[in-house]
């Protein structure tokens, strides 16, 4: 008796764990041919040597490739620039993004039609994004030259994507622009959580709005607030597709993902392009495993 | 509550602003599409036509010259082949992603297999990796497989982009499921799979059409795998395209503002149609 | 701390047409402890949101001490609350939630500390200051809530059914605390609760709603002797009194009522204690009989069965079916343990003909509330 039902739950056991390897399979075949086992390629190419390309004898030459790109100028104002990018967007995004769900958590009327508006510039493809924004930042015919002028706050049309900080941070606000809707719903999220009646008793201790703000909303807010870092993060550190659309590969405006484009493709410098390609899946990789962490502290 | 005047007229004056912010460049750039060159390039600026044309999306779509917008636009019917390619590249590329990312989701979420644990954590992990890092590699692998340049390739290495994300986002949907219509399936004589296709799939129905939205929107949107993986008009999708048109028109803001406009029309469809679910969606699993 | 609440003529109108609460007034007296009781949505609550500034008023004045608040926000109207769900600031200590409402109004230090230390004594937190809420438990969480309203020493208490959470253990021990802390702060305070027995086991004086409108006001004798209507009757007692069609009818000199399969003749002075009732032979009405008024020694007697019975320990409740009776109506009564019914037998059960309330059949109303006396 008992023999047999044993069998009857090893049965039941096996085939659940192969139909659950069945099905798992098709997923890790894909991720395994079209990501990894590249990943595995990329890696390798990372660590060989230029080739006669370059001049040099073909063959591995280790991490002399990293140490190449961590000494290159060029690299290293792409790390700058791209620090700069991901400190003013995570800062926007996390202060207005808090700003739009505080807006936008109490019922009003229209409501749903502002919150379907929301999710526009992120449903967008980024690409998009660049070419509409374009029309704002337009040397000649742009939007804000033409009000700056008018408003005489400048005496003659400024190229914005030409300067420094002007060029990075108006690319980081394209790039707000896009990102915001996902922030502020991780917060209005996060506002959710906290019940009403709190809101009503720090209304009767004599709080006013601003101090509920202060006091309440925004302690309560934290693990929101960490989770938008990671994401802000791991979303700016990665910037491309509206630098590539408003400045190509200009210099001034350079992240690193723009720097590797240019020294894989357009430079066909393939093994230092990719080095480092490796060395920012590190530095996100850092985060990624922050983000992990800081979801499942929310969650607690 | 009762909220002071104050109060209420800062928020009236926020979901203005919130509510432009979010729709003034896209107006910005319906309303320059149906400018003409003459009108954008003077000085100041017009904002509104004076009288609003449709040459800029004719000439886009009929690849035919006209004067007005002041040049020709490159081979006939490339935006409209460009549009197409995405159309088809989207929908394929997230109905295959979904089949693949439903049963990896219920394998991991309700199947818990040994090592599942494991599966998913790897499954997430490639999240992390740039696409950089793996280009090359896929290139080569693409390359060797004669999958350059076409639609096919490009849904396949979607398929395995797009399926963590799915796969996450399903397996957070499947955990949540009661359990007992699907109990209640395989005393009724069902096998395990068809327990799956009968009654976990309906009961999925909601959270997958959510997540189809996010990837159908995600893979319209890309840009850098396509820019390096494909060459020709074969499968070339339209955020390619519109690149090339920037180094092109680089001052035809009609055209450029008429292609963005096309282009943006079906995902922004998809998002106003589907909104409710995808901020669940969104707002749900952060 | 002495002072008023008072509504005058408070109505609110909810977008859909609802009324929630029409046309209410009343006020709550210095130091008064006034509870608003009846069933859910009888508008208890919003009216206490009104009062505390959380729900607009749609027409109608609220006072303070005699200051007019009804618009303004609840901040400028000097109140203090205890909620439902105790609302605590989770990410605060129970000594930096007390101290909340302090700082908000920018009093110096040590006078906020000494206002915490002397409510955490009354109310036994003092070991508990440092924790946080999710530390605590359900008790003490209350009294968490009633010292953060304490410490403000505010004009007016509202507290919106702060015990309804609570195990009913708890709930007895808490109803007392309440009452004590309420007398030494002395402030006047509003209660709303669904439970009667809090009602009359608290209150200076209880206010009965239905569907927003209010149906008596008075002392929780007055309630239970003199119900103004068959609503509050039937909501105040525990188990309910038993509302029975009934005809009136002449006997010799005096009346008589029909009721339940038996005729009971009036006392000969029910003239004088129901002068209403005189012109109402031959006419229905509805007769309460109160459970605990049943068994009384020298009553008229009703046959009925014993359908059921249930015992309490120290009494019994029995659930009658009169014999006579055309509807098979049950009766619920409260009888000593010793009163030897057994269940499924018939028997015979006295009612006092003097304990009888009248109240008219179409309208509800009571027919001549009773003198004092009767």
């Amino acid at each position: 008796m008992r023999l047999r039902r044993n069998r009857e739950g090893d049965r039941s056991a096996r085939e659940t764990q192969i139909l659950g390897w069945l099905f798992v399979a098709p997923a890790i075949v894909a991720v395994g041919t079209l990501i990894l086992y590249p990943l595995v390629t990329g890696f390798k190419e990372s660590i060989r040597s230029g080739g006669i390309l370059f001049g040099e004898k073909p063959g591995y030459v280790g991490l002399r490739n990293y140490r190449d790109v961590l000494h290159d100028p060029t690299s290293q104002s792409a790390m700058r620039h791209t620090v700069e990018y991901v400190v003013l967007a995570v800062s926007l995004e996390i202060a207005l993004g808090i700003a739009v769900a505080v807006t936008l958590h109490r019922v009003f009327r229209g409501r749903g039609f502002v919150l379907a508006v929301l999710i526009l510039p992120w449903a967008l493809p980024s690409v998009v994004s660049g070419v509409l924004w374009r029309r704002v930042f337009d040397p000649d015919t742009g939007l804000l030259n033409s009000v700056l002028l008018q408003l005489h706050v400048i005496s003659q049309p400024h190229i914005w994507l030409a300067g420094g900080h002007s060029a990075i941070l108006f690319i980081t606000i394209v790039h707000v622009w896009g990102v915001l809707p996902l922030i502020s719903l991780i917060f209005l999220a996060g506002l959710q959580s906290i019940p009403d009646e709190v809101y009503s008793a720090s209304a009767v201790d004599g709080a006013t709005p601003w101090k509920q703000f202060r006091h309440v909303t925004l302690p309560l807010l934290r693990p929101s607030i960490a989770i938008a870092l990671t994401v802000g993060t791991l979303l700016a550190i990665s910037i491309f597709d509206e630098i590539y659309v408003l400045n190509g590969t200009a210099l001034n405006t350079r992240s690193i993902l723009i720097q590797v484009y240019n020294t894989t493709f357009t430079e066909a410098d393939f093994a230092h392009g990719t080095a480092l390609a490796f060395l920012l899946a590190a530095v996100t990789a850092v985060f990624g495993a922050l983000y992990a962490l800081a979801l499942r502290r929310s969650t607690v | 509550m009762i909220t002071s005047p104050a109060t209420r007229l800062v928020k009236a004056i926020a979901i203005v602003l919130i509510v432009f912010w979010s729709v003034g460049p896209i107006v910005l750039g319906i309303t320059t599409s149906l400018s003409t060159q003459r009108e954008v390039n003077a000085v100041p600026t017009h904002w509104v036509p004076s009288h609003p044309t449709a040459a800029a999306y004719q000439a886009l779509l009929n690849g035919s010259t006209g004067q007005s917008t002041g040049g020709t636009v490159t081979q006939g019917g490339d935006f409209v082949h460009a549009m197409t390619n995405s159309a088809m590249i989207a929908l394929g590329g997230a109905a295959l992603t979904l089949i693949v990312a439903t049963m990896a989701a219920y394998a991991l979420g309700r199947l818990r297999f040994r090592l599942s644990g494991a599966v998913l954590a790897l499954l997430v992990g490639t999240l992390i990796i740039p696409i950089f890092v793996i280009v090359i590699g896929l290139f080569q692998i693409m390359a060797n497989a004669q999958l350059i340049d076409t639609k096919r390739g490009l849904i396949l290495v979607f398929v395995a982009t797009q399926s963590p994300l799915a796969t996450w986002l399903l397996y957070t949907q499947v955990r949540e499921l009661p359990h007992e219509p699907e109990e209640a399936a395989l005393i009724d004589g069902c096998r395990r799979w068809q327990a799956f296709v009968r009654v976990v799939v309906p009961q999925m129905s909601s959270g997958i059409a959510a997540v189809a939205a996010i990837i159908v929107l995600s893979i319209w949107g890309e840009f850098l795998i396509p820019l390096l993986l494909t060459s020709t008009m074969n499968a070339k999708p339209v955020t390619v395209l519109i690149t090339e048109y920037v180094g092109k028109y680089t001052t035809n803001y009609p055209i450029l503002a008429a292609a963005g406009v096309m282009a943006l029309i079906p995902p922004a469809i998809l998002a106003l149609v589907l909104n409710k679910r995808i901020t669940g969606m969104l707002a749900g699993s952060s | 701390m002495s002072g008023t609440i008072t509504l005058e003529s408070v109505t609110k109108h909810f977008p859909g047409g609802v009324v929630a609460v029409n046309d209410l007034s009343l006020e709550v007296q210095p130091g008064e402890f006034l509870v608003l009781v009846g069933p859910s949505g009888c508008g208890k609550t919003t009216a206490l949101r009104m009062v505390a500034g959380l729900e607009e008023v749609t027409s109608g004045l609220i006072r303070i001490n005699d200051r007019v608040v009804t618009r303004l926000p609840p901040r400028d109207r000097d109140i203090a609350m205890v909620f439902q769900n105790y609302a605590l600031y989770a990410h605060m200590t129970v000594r930096s939630n007390m101290a909340f409402g302090l700082k908000m109004a920018r009093m110096p230090k040590p006078e906020i500390r000494r206002r915490v230390d002397e409510a955490a004594a009354m109310l036994g937190l003092g070991d508990l200051l440092n924790r946080k809420p999710r530390q605590l438990s359900g008790g003490q969480r209350q009294r968490v809530a009633m010292g953060r309203a304490i410490v403000r020493e505010p004009a007016a208490f509202l507290m919106d059914e702060p015990l309804s959470n609570l195990d009913a253990k708890l709930r007895v021990e808490m109803r007392g605390e309440i009452i004590r802390v309420q007398r030494r702060i002395a402030a006047p305070t509003l209660y709303v609760t669904h439970d009667q027995t809090e009602a009359m086991t608290m209150g200076d004086r209880v206010a009965i709603l239905r569907d927003g409108v209010l149906q008596q006001l008075g002392t929780p004798d007055d309630v239970y002797d003199r119900p103004v209507n068959a609503f509050v009757a039937g909501f105040i007692g525990s188990p309910s009194m038993n509302l029975v069609s009934a005809t009136l009818e002449r006997e010799g000199d005096g009346l008589a009522v029909a009721v339940a399969g038996a005729r009971i003749p009036l006392p000969p002075d029910a003239a004088s204690t129901w002068p209403g009732l005189a012109e109402r032979t031959g006419n229905p009405v509805v007769v309460g009989m109160r459970p605990e008024d049943f068994g009384r020694p020298d009553g008229a007697a009703l046959t009925v069965d014993v359908t059921r019975l249930e015992s309490l320990g120290s009494e019994l409740v029995a659930y009658l079916t009169p014999t006579g009776a055309a509807d098979g109506q049950l009766l619920t009564a409260r009888l000593d343990r010793g009163a030897g019914l057994v269940q499924g037998e018939t028997a015979q059960v006295t009612v006092d003909p003097r304990r009888l309330y009248f109240f008219d059949a179409e309208t509800g109303d009571a027919i001549d509330v009773r003198s004092a006396e009767g």
